[in-house]
């Protein structure tokens, strides 16, 4: 795609079941073929690009995909390509890790019950750790690209937004505020009553039971002096992400529902000042009436007639049934593809074509790029 | 065993996109038509199930759809709201608590508890709630949000309870739970597509469910293909020269997902052990009343 030429962060972004990954992974195999040392970066639970890579098992780690594969799918990169599948869990442990600023604070955060469900239950927390990994990726200067295929969020805003809302989070005065009256500043910094006291916190632990509300107490004391890196490097993610150098690839299915929530997607990057660089519409449904011929029962009989083919079994029929289902669907696809088409103006459309099998080597990935240039 | 249809609460679980509203709905329906009053509550970004029948969007008010079908679309803000203010009784105590720049802290970070309420709620309507001295729903689908999140939604209440064990939502996650467990009252779905992906994660999702000990539900295989040609037709069809190009290449499409839906049928059997329905791809110029009912008619056999 010429839209994405010089950019060094491609963010995929759209539904879940669009072909999200497999278009990542697509992108990033025609950078290494191009001659570049390309990543894609996929999130842990579906094991998805593990599937479309036909590798057994990716780690939380950057692994260079095996030249064998590329010699089994006859193709001869002039780079690299890399992949790399996000573990939340274990992602968050090293950034904690990372930051803390004694051995003791990460081990009393890394042993918080409350940690442990916060760090991978928290809304936006797969968003948060998705970004931190991107920008520690871009900043190690180890790649030309970097393809980021994101989190199946629900909600477009979700992703865009999980830095601020995880900050929100850890912003420690905000807790001092809401949890103020259970601690007691003391010599050795806060301590933490038993008892919930202040009327608002009393109520909300009428709600949650004051157990609850304790540990979460626990948990931001622990976090004490940490947030301000995460919040320097959240800036500079967002600077990063609105910046030329990142690429916004909206993929997505000729499915209204699906299209709806791809347009959704768009306005929102539109509001934060940033443009959509593609559009992918995989699965796109050929329409057969390009070929010409017979659609109807009466000319199928002739056709088949002269072909010298035996119409039993109601052959014709049964074309003709199929022909128009496939008809039906190409319509609907054609006029979702305008719609879209019209109402992203000016942003490059590529369309791949629902292909016969399921797409998991690069052989099948070297296919998919091939509806994805021409721009 | 009861039958699907005589459960208190039936949850349809699966991937984004596999069709999970479409199940929610024709289930809803096939209960509707047999004389039982149904509420679907809508647990996902986007309500889906008025329009289905081309009716407006419920939103968070409980509307009849078609005669005995009621849908609802639960949102975490106002879950909140009405859930507290049931425990709290008073609204001034309500806003108090929870109308401020610190409550709204603390709601965010406390984990799930968007989850928990939504999931409070939902409960409250398939065992609590009363109409005329009896409860008011025979039957509550629950369109729960895509995998991944959908385990995580079902299993709120055991990870809430791991971190609070007093308080009045403690109480409420302790009989959800408990109403979650109990195949006589509840049953969990899910929904797949033939294809590689949503095969896969449907299979894991078996196995999660069942670790956690969730009533086996059906598994819906949503917009599949038949057989409609033999090998030798379509060979022989895309060799009829050019009049035939077109039907030749629609036949080999058809076969070739028919193929895959055979594929992932077999590898869906072998692996999950629930009673498989399929459901077949429907073309429709619009989606609407008419193909959830012919989904309702395609799941006649598990309900």
């Amino acid at each position: 795609m010429r839209t994405l030429e010089g950019r060094k962060i491609i963010c995929c972004v759209g539904s879940g079941g669009v072909g999200k990954t497999t278009t990542a992974a697509a992108l990033a195999l025609a950078a290494a073929m191009e001659g570049k040392r390309a990543l894609v970066l996929t999130i842990d639970p579906a094991r998805r690009l593990a599937n479309s890579l036909g590798l057994k098992e990716l780690g939380n780690e950057e692994t260079r995909i095996d030249p064998r594969h590329f010699d089994d799918a006859h193709l001869t990169p002039r780079g690299e390509m890399w992949a790399m599948m996000l573990n939340l869990k274990h992602a968050w442990d090293e950034l904690v890790r990372r930051d803390a600023q004694t051995p003791q604070q990460s081990e009393t955060i890394l042993g918080n019950k409350l940690y442990q469900t916060l760090s991978t239950a928290m809304a936006g927390s797969l968003e948060y750790i998705a970004m931190e990994k991107v920008f520690e990726l871009y900043s190690s200067g180890r790649y030309d690209v970097i393809v980021l295929d994101t989190p199946p969020t629900s909600n477009a805003l979700d992703f865009l937004h999980a830095p601020d809302r995880v900050l929100d989070v850890l912003d420690n005065n905000a807790m001092r505020v809401v949890l103020g009256p259970m601690m007691k500043a003391g010599k050795v910094g806060f301590r933490l009553l038993a008892v919930p006291s202040g009327l608002v916190l009393r109520t909300l632990a009428r709600f949650t039971g004051s157990d609850f509300l304790r540990d979460l107490g626990q948990f931001m004391m622990a976090f004490e002096g940490m947030y301000e890196g995460f919040k320097d490097r959240a800036s500079k993610v967002k600077a990063l992400l609105s910046s030329s150098r990142t690429g916004f690839v909206l993929v997505t299915s000729p499915n209204p529902l699906i299209t709806q929530e791809a347009l959704f997607f768009h306005r929102a990057l539109e509001a934060d000042g940033i443009r959509t660089a593609a559009v992918v519409v995989n699965r796109v449904q050929r329409d057969p009436r390009r070929h010409g011929g017979p659609d109807n029962v009466p000319a199928l009989k002739e056709a088949l007639q002269l072909a010298q083919i035996k119409d039993t079994d109601r052959l014709a029929e049964r074309l003709c049934e199929t022909l128009t289902e496939q008809v039906v669907l190409a319509d609907l696809d054609r006029r979702e593809i305008e719609r879209l088409r019209a109402t992203l103006a000016g942003v490059p459309l590529f369309t791949v074509p629902r292909l016969r099998k399921d797409v998991h080597d690069l052989a099948g990935l070297w296919q998919i790029d091939g509806y994805l240039g021409g721009d | 065993m009861p039958a699907l249809l005589d459960r208190r609460l039936v949850v349809v679980t699966g991937k984004g996109g596999t069709g999970k509203s479409t199940i929610s709905a024709a289930v809803a329906l096939a209960a509707a038509r047999r004389g039982k009053k149904v509420l679907v509550c809508e647990v996902v970004a986007k309500e889906r199930v008025a329009d289905f029948f081309g009716r407006p969007p419920s939103g968070t008010q409980i509307r009849e759809l078609v005669p005995n079908l009621y849908s609802v679309h639960v949102r975490p803000r106002e879950a909140m709201r009405e859930y507290a203010l049931m425990i709290l009784r008073y609204e001034t105590l309500y806003r108090l608590a929870f109308e401020n720049a610190a409550a709204r802290y603390f709601l965010t970070a406390a984990p799930s508890l968007a989850e928990i309420v939504m999931l409070g709620k939902v409960f409250w309507h398939a065992a609590k709630e009363m109409e005329r001295g009896r409860l008011r729903w025979d039957m509550v689908v629950l369109d729960a949000p895509a995998t991944g999140h959908g385990l995580t939604f079902l299993t709120v209440p055991e990870v809430f309870l791991g971190l609070v064990s007093d308080g009045p939502l403690a109480r409420d996650m302790r009989t959800m739970q408990s109403l979650l467990a109990d195949p006589a009252k509840c049953s969990v779905c899910i929904v797949t597509l033939p294809e590689e992906m949503p095969a896969n994660e449907a299979i894991d999702l078996d196995r999660a469910l069942r670790q956690h000990q969730f009533p086996v539900g059906p598994l819906f295989l949503n917009a599949a293909f038949t057989s409609r040609f033999s090998p030798v037709e379509v060979a022989s069809v895309t060799r009829g020269g050019p009049l035939l190009t077109a039907a030749g290449e629609a036949a080999d499409t058809h076969e070739s997902r028919a193929a895959l839906s055979q594929h992932y049928e077999g590898v869906l059997r072998e692996k999950v052990a629930r009673d498989l329905v399929k459901v077949p791809f429907l073309f429709e110029r619009s989606f609407g009343a008419q193909a959830i009912d012919k989904v309702a008619h395609a799941i006649e056999g598990v309900l």
